[in-house]
């Protein structure tokens, strides 16, 4: 058996990342276990904070935050707690040189901001890389629409028919083009992170700004789809904006998610500063416990298992898409400790006719109290060391509230900060 | 006023097929059907052509008729059969005393049957179960039965048919005992059609009964409905059936990359009652688990429901009742000019086209002899088309792309010849933007539900989630509108696949279905965007 940690962290989406820092940066050695890339992987690169709140738009999330239920994550942690969580991921953000703020309204309190998407729909999100300019998005009359021959998840035509269909964005004047591939004729299907680990590399890069030089000057405003880089690199947008000479703004793109893969290039750069070990490609089978603790994991990569002891473990598994949370008929539970989830027999029951409708099964997940450990139906605490993180929760709807990313950083922050704790006293004994 | 001499009612494979049947011995006719080619039961069967061994002890006439016209179906319809042969296995929970009865009934029926050793059927079908005493082999096969109804379409329009897609018929007109016309509501725009014709052909499958009513006339026309489950695999090569009497759930037919395990049998009052539920899907896993021991653990992609016509005179119902059709003219109840065909099934579309045309010719007092079994439906491309093709269309891919398309075969290649390029929008099914923009200008595609039937599009493993907004941003950049806005039209067609998928809301598929709601509404806020555009 290897050394045992103080933090084993399962999971490397965005909450598992989270936690993990917060526990390194509290002094605790720490080990993260992944079985691929984690959620990251499809993720927008924005950070949904709250959207929507009792299926209203909210353009002030904190003052939205009243509007949810008691059982909802923020409101267990409370505000306070979620600010300060919020606060951990901006700092951490900006030392990385990948700032994520929000935009600001004329008062200066912080708001949603409509981020346009590919599919030209506009999206309430909160913290945004500092790269995209908010501003010159809310006040640009020329936009230009770019997208790049063969990439076919992305065209200026759709983009720009549906944005004129929302108020604010009707009266600009709209310019549709797009730049030659850089793999020229290609049967293959090209995605935007092809193209955007074209521009990581200085010697590659040029290829998008002599694409943009005939355009330059021209705008006050680009879109375009998530281009400039898979990494948190702040040298790629300045020299995109220079050659744009205008803002670009990207717009919100599907799976390959590549601004989720720079929030997660900031993270590991921020954790490898730190006794911590990423051990990739295992999947953990269960977890081992004894009365009311969990003493270790077991794991399997390559067919090979793997014991992984430590003194406090956080899940941040993912939900059903995550696989974090298995569904059978009449049945759910957590991959790792088998919790059993109390949900209706009749699976009927566990969604709504409409796709968008208020499901059960998307609010589904581990009961917890405020430090994120894991509760039973008398809500009494199962064991000591364990806290879960992230869609592994429930009582919230990361989808239709527009709240993934918040709840990730609040609940991964809270389970870090508690287990680097359960860790210390655990040193202790 | 439009004028014909024949108007058949219902666009399934029964009203086509007689359509067809019409055009070819040169009456001239109408269709009129309610929602889209093949809105009814024609696409919401398990898509087998059966040999008839289902039905050879309970119903040895409709055996035969089956075994008939399965033979002429896959020699006229090549595109549309994928001719797997089917096998008919002893299940320990099965009568072993019902196998003599069933042999001797295939032969009395003209099915070859012959018995395969249990040890080579497991070499042919690795996936069955071991336990498995006794295996026969059969003329079973596949057919797309949404193609089969296009491609009858397709030739019934070459020898001048006229067909009218989402005209529900609202009263048969009638002068003194008999029928002078057909009046009907186009659904899209609500105006109201009528046209003067000398006969009517109800093929309204489930709905006969109401259009029956609709001329006055009561007709014993019970709506059963049956619910199937589509698996994500490809678990078998062949069609598997449980070799016992009729009942629920028991046959597998494998389609493409898929899977359909069917069906249930319910009594309905409703002919479009096509929801169905997390028990009936449940119960299909449970009957089918002994031919298929692992059928739980594949991932199951959706479940869906159709109803059967079952004609019922004197009360039988459910699988007592006939699979076997009747056509019926209703000069005997009093009205000249109509005939209705009751009942049936798929694979006897053709022959009840035939029997009911004939029925029509002798009315009229028209001499011209059936054609419909000896021509094929759809002519095969040339060499020099499909070597054409080839230049645009992935290897793997022409052939379906023919197969699929039929007539239209030229148009595609002319759209994917003007192209830049002809990606691929839906990998699960490998099709291509040339299909779908020449599917999608054709007067009759309204959303991209009708764009999925005719190329099946977003029937993979994705269930649209990747190539519903491909294909909306493709048209949008092709200046080709449709009905609904791109939004709202990617929002129907996910509800629609939604639909299928709630009642498997587990394993694999739940995982899928969640990337679908992480992708819509977590990344691209459709579900928001439906309150806030034109705002």
């Amino acid at each position: 058996m290897s050394r045992i940690v103080d933090v084993l962290v399962v999971g490397s989406g965005l909450a598992g990342l989270v936690a993990a820092l917060t526990a390194a940066e509290q002094g605790r050695s720490v080990r993260l276990l992944t079985t691929g890339m984690g959620s990251l992987a499809i993720s927008g690169g924005s950070v949904d904070f709250l959207g929507y709140a009792d299926s209203r738009l909210a353009s002030d999330p904190w003052q939205s935050l009243a509007l949810l239920p008691e059982d909802h994550p923020y409101r267990l942690m409370g505000t306070e707690s979620v600010r300060t969580a919020f606060k951990f991921f901006s700092d951490t953000m900006e030392k990385q040189h990948w700032p994520m703020r929000p935009a600001l309204a004329q008062d200066g309190t912080p708001r949603n901001t409509q981020l346009p998407t590919i599919m030209g729909t506009l999206k309430p999100t909160y913290l945004l890389p500092a790269s995209l300019n908010t501003q010159a998005m809310a006040s640009a009359k020329k936009v230009l629409v770019l997208s790049v021959h063969g990439l076919r998840d992305c065209q200026p035509a759709l983009v720009v028919s549906q944005l004129k269909r929302y108020k604010s964005w009707a009266d600009r004047e709209f310019t549709q083009g797009l730049l030659p591939s850089p793999f020229g004729e290609t049967h293959r299907a090209i995605t935007a992170l092809d193209l955007a680990r074209l521009t990581d590399k200085p010697q590659s890069r040029q290829w998008l700004l002599d694409a943009l030089a005939p355009y330059a000057g021209k705008y006050d405003l680009i879109l375009m789809p998530p281009l400039c880089g898979s990494k948190a690199n702040p040298e790629v947008w300045q020299a995109v904006n220079a050659a744009a000479g205008c803002p670009v703004v990207e717009m919100l793109s599907i799976p390959p998610g590549v601004g989720g893969l720079r929030l997660r290039d900031a993270l590991l750069n921020a954790l490898h500063k730190h006794d911590f070990e990423l051990v990739e490609n295992t999947t953990v089978l269960r977890a081992e416990t004894a009365d009311k603790n969990c003493t270790s994991v077991l794991a399997e990569a390559s067919g090979q298992q793997r014991r992984h002891a430590a003194r406090a473990f956080v899940t941040a598994t993912g939900g059903i898409l995550g696989g974090g949370m298995v569904l059978e008929p009449g049945q759910c539970w957590d991959s790792v400790f088998k919790i059993d989830i109390t949900v209706p027999q009749d699976v009927t029951l566990w969604s709504e006719p409409q796709i968008f409708g208020n499901h059960l099964f998307s609010r589904m997940g581990v009961r917890v109290d405020r430090e994120m450990r894991p509760v039973d139906a008398a809500a009494a605490v199962r064991w000591q060391n364990v806290f879960f993180a992230g869609r592994s929760l429930g009582g919230y709807d990361y989808a239709t509230e527009k709240s993934g990313h918040g709840v990730a950083i609040a609940t991964g922050w809270q389970a870090g900060r508690m287990a680097a704790a359960a860790a210390a006293a655990g040193e202790k004994q | 006023m439009l004028e014909t001499t024949v108007v058949v009612i219902g666009g399934g494979a029964t009203g086509i097929g007689t359509l067809r049947d019409l055009c070819m011995r040169g009456i001239p006719a109408i269709l009129l059907e309610q929602g889209g080619l093949a809105h009814g039961t024609s696409s919401r069967f398990h898509g087998l052509l059966h040999s008839g061994g289902r039905y050879a002890v309970g119903d040895n006439e409709s055996a035969r008729e089956c075994i008939e016209e399965n033979m002429i179906v896959r020699r006229i319809g090549r595109q549309c059969i994928e001719e797997t042969e089917g096998f008919f296995a002893l299940t320990p929970e099965d009568d072993p005393s019902y196998v003599d009865r069933w042999v001797e009934a295939c032969g009395r029926a003209g099915i070859d049957a012959p018995e395969v050793d249990v040890k080579e059927a497991l070499r042919l079908e690795p996936n069955m179960s071991p336990e498995i005493s006794r295996v026969f082999r059969v003329p079973d096969s596949c057919v797309d039965g949404f193609r089969l109804v296009l491609h009858n379409a397709m030739s019934a329009r070459r020898h001048g048919g006229k067909m009218l897609t989402y005209h529900e018929v609202t009263g048969i007109c009638q002068k003194n005992g008999k029928v002078c016309g057909v009046t009907a509501i186009n659904k899209n725009t609500g105006e109201t059609v009528e046209i003067a014709c000398s006969m009517v052909v109800n093929a309204a499958g489930s709905w006969s009964g109401r259009i029956a009513a609709l001329a006055g006339l009561d007709v014993a026309v019970s709506p059963d409905r049956g619910t199937l489950v589509v698996f994500n695999h490809r678990f078998t090569s062949r069609v598997v059936n449980r070799l016992h009497p009729g009942s629920d759930g028991d046959i597998f037919v494998p389609h493409g990359s898929i899977t359909i395990l069917g069906t249930t049998s319910m009594p309905t009052d409703r002919p479009d009652d096509t929801t169905p539920t997390s028990e009936e899907v449940l119960r299909l896993l449970k009957i089918g688990e002994p031919l298929f021991p692992r059928v739980r653990e594949y991932r199951i992609l959706r479940a869906f429901a159709g109803t059967r016509p079952l004609y019922t005179p004197g009360n039988a119902a459910g699988r007592k009742a006939s699979r076997n059709f009747h056509v019926v003219d209703h000069a005997e109840q009093g009205l000249d000019g109509m005939v209705s065909i009751f009942g049936g099934k798929l694979t006897t579309y053709r022959l009840m086209g035939e029997r009911a045309t004939d029925r029509v010719c002798a009315k009229l007092g028209i001499n011209v002899p059936c054609r419909t079994a000896e021509e094929p439906i759809i002519p095969d491309p040339d060499e020099a088309t499909l070597a054409r093709a080839a230049k645009y269309f992935p290897v793997q891919g022409i052939k379906l792309m023919a197969d699929r398309m039929g007539d239209d075969i030229g148009p595609v290649l002319e759209q994917a010849e003007k192209a830049e390029t002809n990606p691929l929008l839906c990998e699960c099914e490998m099709v291509s933007m040339a299909e779908i923009e020449c599917v999608a200008k054709d007067p009759s595609t309204h959303s991209l539900t009708d764009i999925r039937l005719r190329t099946r599009l977003g029937m993979g493993t994705c269930q649209g989630t990747f190539c519903s907004l491909r294909t909306v941003a493709a048209l949008a950049e092709h200046g080709i509108s449709l009905e609904l806005s791109p939004t709202d039209n990617a929002r129907r067609f996910l509800q629609e696949r939604w639909g299928g998928l709630r009642p498997a809301l587990w394993g694999m598929q739940a995982r899928e279905m969640e990337l679908g709601r992480a992708v819509y509404a977590g990344t691209l806020n459709l579900d928001g965007a439906a309150h806030e555009q034109d705002c």
